[in-house]
């Protein structure tokens, strides 16, 4: 039949109107094929696949290269990246990369025979779904138990030992044991009145008093604080933004109060994870505080460049995805956001689709939703109805301010009006939202634009003309705000009106300068500005005549005055307020939901090259489907994405939380990559008992109390023998597995930076086992732009558990940051374990230390007896739970309680896991 | 005065720190090589890769962005459009809308036998300009200070990573067994934008995170609390002894419980040797003249103390010194660091006032004692300043897509300028280095592979240049 372009040449002048309008058939082995081997096989062909792309087969185009976007969409060549490279005039990406370019026939050529379906003979079937046969993407099947009696746990373990001829250890002696179960389980060292009585309950009946042991620690409030901190670990929660300002996220800790809760209360994990990804529908709110746990730079910090603006946007994004795939997937999904996943079968277009579900998510504070029965809301119905108590003793009296922090609420008489005008005494004011209420419907803004309300005003520009004044009804609060500035001593001062789309009865009216600012962040020099502005308010009369109804002199300072027993209930008010913004429901930095935009293909990653429009899914490799397009509201995105993620069928998330929980109590998950069961990380080893304990999550046959009980899971785990084996050294063991990786012994390790404070401060008895609230603070408050400073790391509101210290990204505590705490920059599934001179400085210089060696001295004179000798047998008790042995004893001669306490506390049997 | 410290007397064994390793067979010419580090001494001096020309780095750090047209990158084309706006240049920068073009603030001179053309502002460091090796090509990948930061020390502009002197410390250890590996010595002012992101350790091992101190402030808890006394401490430290050599019966070889006990001997070491290396009373008033500490203003004394410090440690053989000439806030008066957003002429002539006689002592004060042999000097900043001026016509906003660094020392090329930015000094234009060439040749001169000096970390092998970097061989010596 010969070459196309042969066949059309010799008529030539008419090519290019030939080829794209009279319809003659390119042929794939005539025409095609000849132009992809002069030009394109040599690097994308059966020796070579650079970018992992090669011409020569349909589906390899279909799916296209590393870069992620199809080579070729049979019907539309402008879809289609082959032609896009080839016809590209940037050096960087045109292709071929060298060499000669492909002639306007030939590229029109591979056009028109795209777009007439890419006919290639004999490819026509294979129609490229992305395969793996990656272990973590398979189905759970659950395994048989290697026969043995007792927990399976030890079934699988034992078989293994016994396949690597591995000879197991002995159980733990009862002090080791009761040492190790109480550290893991709730992060505290036994106390010595607890060892003791176990150690005689041990000896008795040593399963039984070992059960009741551990089901008192998973009972205690303190095993939720010590597994709470594992889980923030993982998505690098903190309470300050990183990057520039490094500002403080206000109220960022009712999400850790939340993930303390959920641990406390054996919250389900496929609960759990719904939660935190659509608590906002699921009366839960605040559990999404997990979405903007990491790092972010915020959008006022990255300069006026549009280009950084949406760059900024789009790597807060890239934070979310992060958090979600690390944490719940154990997948590193950023890697596909510039191109498709090096290891894993994640496409660019994969990355795209998760991102618009979160579309609606931006790092910012709103107003958490909660259900009837949610602890917060309770004690907040109560607050409100104590408020409601005193605000009926000031009414009697007339109207009165509230104080509210983000905004100033005046209270008046209800009165019936089609408009009403505020006239300001002061010549200077600032007001990003201006809200009116009424006593019909109580939450209803009567002056929204929403609502039909218009407002004028003078002067209407704002300052420079830039501030106008329709900014007070917009509904948004924030630096977006009317900047009403009229000279000192300007006869006409600022004012506003609103006119009512209808007559209406108001009785409340709200002001605030900055709300946004309030809501966010707190702790710096500079406070949001809350100025106190004297105003009248006048209604409209049905005669057109305004009249005065409201004088903020009158009802903040004359009627105080008139009436002195009115100061009792404002006062009780105020007071109300600040513990109604403690306990009850409150704003917090657990995420801003914001109108959403079409979500599309970024290429290279890059903002400025958007593609494709994608929809809302979870990865394709697993069924991420969603049936959601770009119509599809922000809550239901992350509902439907939060169930996808949570079923119990999906082949991650019940195998990578089951090897967390193994992570933290044998010190090395049975994957021992807990975020990365891509295959860039380490295979199983123990492959079966991972998917028995994965089956067992789900669908509980011998321990579990209920599906996808945590509790459950760890307390199986802990019953095991393995678990309570001794930790002693066997040099032939150690030979043949120096890592105790196949568990013939428990393997000890440093305890954790909290650990040691923790205990320290139990032992001295000054550890105030206050559970959740806000954060103690060892901070001082800053410039905006400047860095957190540690001022007080040891002073008495300091002695609660290092849970509750705040956490300020990239700052220091000068003590037990040394110890592997993290700076949550990074999502840190695992903490390395290191040693170094810091440490040694800070655990035996530092203030808090010499301190907490003191009061434990005292207690031990109060609590140990007279005689010294039983005075440090005490401290001994306490500190490691044991006696001192007669050397040791003897070694202590002449050293101070206090001293001994110090080395104590330095010593490595109270820093590592017997 | 010796061993007064808590030291415990070492114990030594042969069990190696794992990295944080999937078990993965990996063995290609680019397989990572993992540093064979002894948990007892983790600061144990190791080899690199290959023989690599320099031992050990100091890295001089501006935050804030030095204006590369001022200084060292000139370009006689800003005087010939002086106050105009020629096209191509950008309506908006950073900051916001930009102004015109604006010459030198200072003048420029040729200076040394090469007639290196450089300017007033800094006439100590530019009359180095023979010892130097200029880059003018720099770019980078934001134009934020702290991403900035980020990027120049960790290679990422997100926090959370490792920075330069951890990678370095984690891979060669030090020479010195009584400091730290890998110092950091802060400006007199305070941290700089990405405060401790910028020595951190990021997701490697704590031990090679850098530890910060000045002339004038300690590493915190160093010194023993004014309750106790010498006796006090001895006294701890013998029964800690005693309580640590029991424990160790019952593990007997393990590696991790010595290497806690080794700690504490390092800790012990460093209550000498770190107030020894502070106390500056020792140098010669040749030396004190020639760095400066006697005049000028407070922070230029304070700051020729740090460099004499600086020096002090390099001479001890510390693998890595990390000096800073520049702290936090942003903007303001400009005096905090380099960023000069309004009167560059004033805040600029501020900052170089500190900088410019203490820097150029100690390069030639190492020099002078033969260190420069063994050492690289490193001068860097986050990006340059624009040829323009912003809208309020007296400053130069940030300019990521050229600037100016320098290296000195063992194993480059001296009196030698590689790149060159456009004829306005606006974007690189001849040569361009990535910062991700720049920190693969800094590893290439300590003897390193930075495509194979790499730690696992969820999921993928982590290094100082991501998946980019080449080196620059045409700087080396």
């Amino acid at each position: 039949m010969g070459n196309l372009l042969h066949r059309v040449k010799s008529g030539s002048l008419i090519t290019f109107f030939l080829l794209s309008a009279v319809a003659i058939a390119v042929e794939y082995e005539d025409d095609v094929l000849p132009i992809l081997e002069d030009h394109c096989v040599k690097c994308h062909g059966p020796d070579k696949q650079k970018a992992g792309l090669r011409v020569d087969q349909r589906l390899s185009l279909l799916r296209g290269g590393d870069a992620g976007f199809p080579s070729l969409v049979p019907g539309a060549p402008v879809k289609s990246h082959l032609i896009e490279r080839i016809r590209s005039r940037d050096a960087s990406e045109q292709m071929p990369p060298k060499g000669e370019r492909l002639s306007e026939e030939e590229v029109e050529l591979l056009e028109q025979w795209i777009r007439d379906g890419a006919e290639w003979p004999g490819q026509m079937q294979d129609l490229g779904a992305i395969q793996s046969n990656h272990w973590s993407f398979a189905a759970v099947v659950r395994p048989d138990v290697p026969a043995a009696a007792g927990n399976p746990v030890d079934s699988f373990i034992t078989a293994k030992l016994a396949a690597r001829g591995l000879t197991a250890n002995g159980p733990a002696d009862a002090r080791s044991l009761i040492r190790r179960v109480s550290t893991i389980l709730t992060g505290l060292l036994p106390e010595p009145g607890r060892v003791a009585r176990f150690l005689e309950d041990y000896a008795a009946d040593a399963e039984g008093a070992y059960m009741e042991l551990v089901d008192e620690l998973l009972s205690s409030p303190h095993f939720g604080e010590r597994w709470a901190q594992h889980w923030l670990d993982v998505i690098r929660w903190a309470e300050s933004n990183g990057s520039e300002s490094n500002l403080y996220r206000k109220n960022a800790w009712q999400y850790r109060d939340y993930v303390v809760r959920a641990f406390n209360e054996d919250r389900p994990y496929d609960k759990f994870v719904r939660e935190q990804i659509a608590g906002d529908s699921l009366g839960t709110g605040e559990a999404t505080g997990f979405l903007v746990a990491g790092p972010h730079v915020p959008a006022a910090t990255v300069g006026r460049e549009p280009s950084a603006i949406r760059q900024a946007r789009a790597d807060r994004m890239d934070e979310i995805l992060q958090t979600v795939g690390a944490s719940i997937m154990g997948m590193t999904i950023g890697c596909a956001r510039c191109h498709n996943h090096k290891f894993d079968p994640i496409t660019i277009s994969d990355y795209y689709a998760m991102t618009a579900v979160f579309q609606d998510v931006e790092f910012g504070s709103r107003f958490p939703e909660f259900d009837v029965e949610h602890p917060r809301r309770k004690r907040g119905e109560k607050l409100w109805s104590q408020i409601a108590d005193q605000r009926k003793i000031l009414r009697r009296t007339g109207g009165w301010e509230e104080n509210w922090g983000a905004y100033r609420e005046w209270h008046f008489g209800a009165v019936e009006a089609g408009a009403i005008r505020l006239r300001f005494k002061t010549p200077n004011v600032t007001i990003d939202e201006l809200q009116l209420f009424g006593p019909a419907e109580r939450s209803v803004n009567l002056a929204h634009r929403g609502r039909g309300a218009t407002v004028r005003g003078f002067p209407a520009e704002g300052n420079e003309g830039r501030n106008p004044i329709n900014r007070v009804n917009d509904g948004e609060f924030g630096t977006m705000a009317w900047r009403g500035r009229v000279e000192k001593n300007a006869q006409e001062k600022p004012w506003i009106q609103v006119d009512f789309s209808e007559r209406v009865k108001i009785d409340r009216l709200r002001l605030s300068s900055n709300r946004e600012y309030f809501f966010d962040t707190g702790y710096l020099t500079q406070k949001p500005n809350l100025p106190r502005y004297d105003f009248d308010l006048e209604v409209r009369q049905p005669d057109g005549k305004w009249k005065s109804r409201v004088g903020t002199w009158y009802i903040t300072r004359k009627l105080n005055e008139l009436h002195p027993e009115r100061k009792e209930a404002l006062a009780e008010i105020q007071k109300l307020i600040s513990r109604l913004g403690e306990e009850g429901p409150q704003p917090g930095f657990v995420g801003r939901l914001i109108p959403m935009q079409v979500t599309r293909v970024l290429h290279r990653g890059s903002p400025e090259s958007p593609r494709d429009e994608v929809a809302p899914a979870g990865l394709d490799i697993l069924k991420g489907n969603l049936d959601l397009d770009s119509e599809a509201p922000g809550s239901k995105r992350r509902a439907e994405f939060s169930s996808w993620l949570s079923d119990r069928n999906h082949p991650l998330t019940a195998r990578v939380m089951v090897n967390r929980m193994w992570h933290h109590i044998f010190g090395s998950g049975i994957v021992s990559t807990p975020s990365d069961f891509g295959s860039a990380g380490a295979p199983p080893s123990h492959p079966e008992l991972l998917d028995w304990l994965a089956a067992e999550f789900v669908s509980p046959t011998t321990y579990q109390p209920q599906a996808w009980s945590m509790k459950g899971m760890i307390r199986m785990l802990v019953m095991s023998e393995s678990f309570r084996r001794s930790s002693q050294p066997s040099p032939e063991a150690l030979d043949a597995d120096g890592g105790s990786r196949f568990l013939w012994r428990f393997p000890p390790r440093r305890v954790a930076a909290e650990v040691l404070r923790d205990s320290i401060l139990q032992a001295s008895g000054k550890l105030d086992r206050r559970v959740g609230g806000r954060s103690y603070r060892i901070h001082n408050v800053k410039k905006t732009y400047a860095q957190w400073e540690v001022v007080d790391n040891h002073g008495p509101q300091t002695w609660r558990r290092m849970l509750y210290q705040e956490r300020m990204r990239r700052v220091d505590d000068q003590i037990f940051t040394a110890f592997d705490f993290p700076d949550c920059g990074q999502v840190r599934a695992k903490r390395p374990i290191s040693t170094t001179p810091l440490q040694a400085l800070n655990l035996m210089n530092s203030p808090f230390v010499v301190e907490q060696s003191k009061f434990i001295a005292q207690r031990a004179m109060r609590e140990g007896g007279d005689a010294r000798e039983d005075q440090v047998r005490w401290l001994f008790d306490c500190l490691l739970s044991r006696a001192p042995q007669a050397g040791e004893m003897a070694a202590c001669e002449g050293v101070t309680l206090q001293l001994v306490a110090r080395s104590l506390m330095n010593s490595n049997e109270f820093g590592f896991l017997p | 005065m010796r061993n007064t410290g808590f030291s415990l007397g070492g114990l030594g064994l042969a069990h190696l720190l794992a990295a944080e390793d999937p078990d993965r067979a990996a063995s290609s010419s680019k397989s990572p090589i993992r540093p064979p580090i002894d948990p007892d001494q983790p600061y144990a001096p190791r080899g690199g890769h290959f023989e690599g020309a320099a031992q050990q780095v100091l890295v001089i750090y501006c935050p804030g962005a030095v204006s590369h047209v001022d200084t060292f990158d000139y370009k006689p084309a800003l005087k010939k459009f002086h106050g105009q706006k020629p096209p191509g240049l950008p309506s908006v920068t950073f900051e916001g809308p930009t102004g015109n073009i604006a010459k030198p603030f200072w003048e420029f001179k040729p200076r040394g036998q090469t007639g290196k053309m450089t300017s007033d502002l800094l006439p100590e460091m530019g009359s180095l300009a023979d010892d130097f090796c200029f880059l003018h090509s720099l770019h980078t990948q934001t134009s934020a200070h702290p991403q900035g930061e980020n990027f120049f020390n960790t290679g990422f502009t997100m926090e959370g990573f490792p920075s330069f002197g951890a990678w370095a410390t984690y891979a060669l250890g030090s020479e010195c067994s009584e400091l730290p590996a890998f110092v950091a010595i802060n400006d007199p002012r305070g941290l700089a934008r990405s405060g401790k992101n910028n020595f951190g350790c990021g997701f490697l091992p704590a031990a090679f995170q850098g530890t910060d101190f000045n002339a004038r402030n300690p590493p915190s808890n160093l010194n023993r609390p004014a309750s106790l006394s010498a006796a006090d401490d001895r006294k701890t430290v013998n029964l800690l002894r005693h309580l640590n050599r029991k424990h160790l019966e019952k593990y007997p070889g393990d590696a991790d419980l010595a290497a806690r006990i080794a700690s504490y001997e390092l800790a012990g070491k460093m209550q000498t040797s770190v107030p020894e290396m502070m106390d500056l009373s020792g140098e010669p008033d040749f030396i004190q003249t020639e760095y400066g500490t006697e005049v000028g203003s407070d922070l230029k004394r304070a700051y020729a103390r740090n460099c004499i410090l600086a020096r002090r440690l390099v001479e001890k053989g510390v693998r890595v010194v990390q000096l800073f000439n520049g702290s936090d806030p942003s903007g303001g008066n400009g005096i905090t660091n380099w960023d000069s957003h309004s009167d560059i002429l004033k805040t600029h002539a501020m900052q170089a006032e500190i900088m410019d006689q203490p820097t150029a002592a100690l390069i030639r004060d190492l020099k002078r004692r033969g260190l420069l042999d063994r050492t690289l000097v490193v001068w860097c900043t986050e990006f340059g300043r624009m040829p323009f001026l912003q809208s309020n016509g007296t400053g130069r906003d940030h300019n990521p897509d050229t600037f100016t660094c320098m290296l000195a020392g063992a194993g480059v090329k001296k009196g030698f300028s590689y790149g060159e930015s456009d004829e306005f000094g606006h974007k690189a234009a001849v040569d361009p280095v990535e910062v991700y060439d720049f920190n693969a040749t800094i590893l290439h001169l300590l003897g390193l592979d930075h495509e194979r000096l790499s730690y696992y970390h969820n999921g993928l092998e982590r290094r100082l240049t991501n998946v980019h970097g080449h080196v620059i061989k045409d700087v080396l010596a």
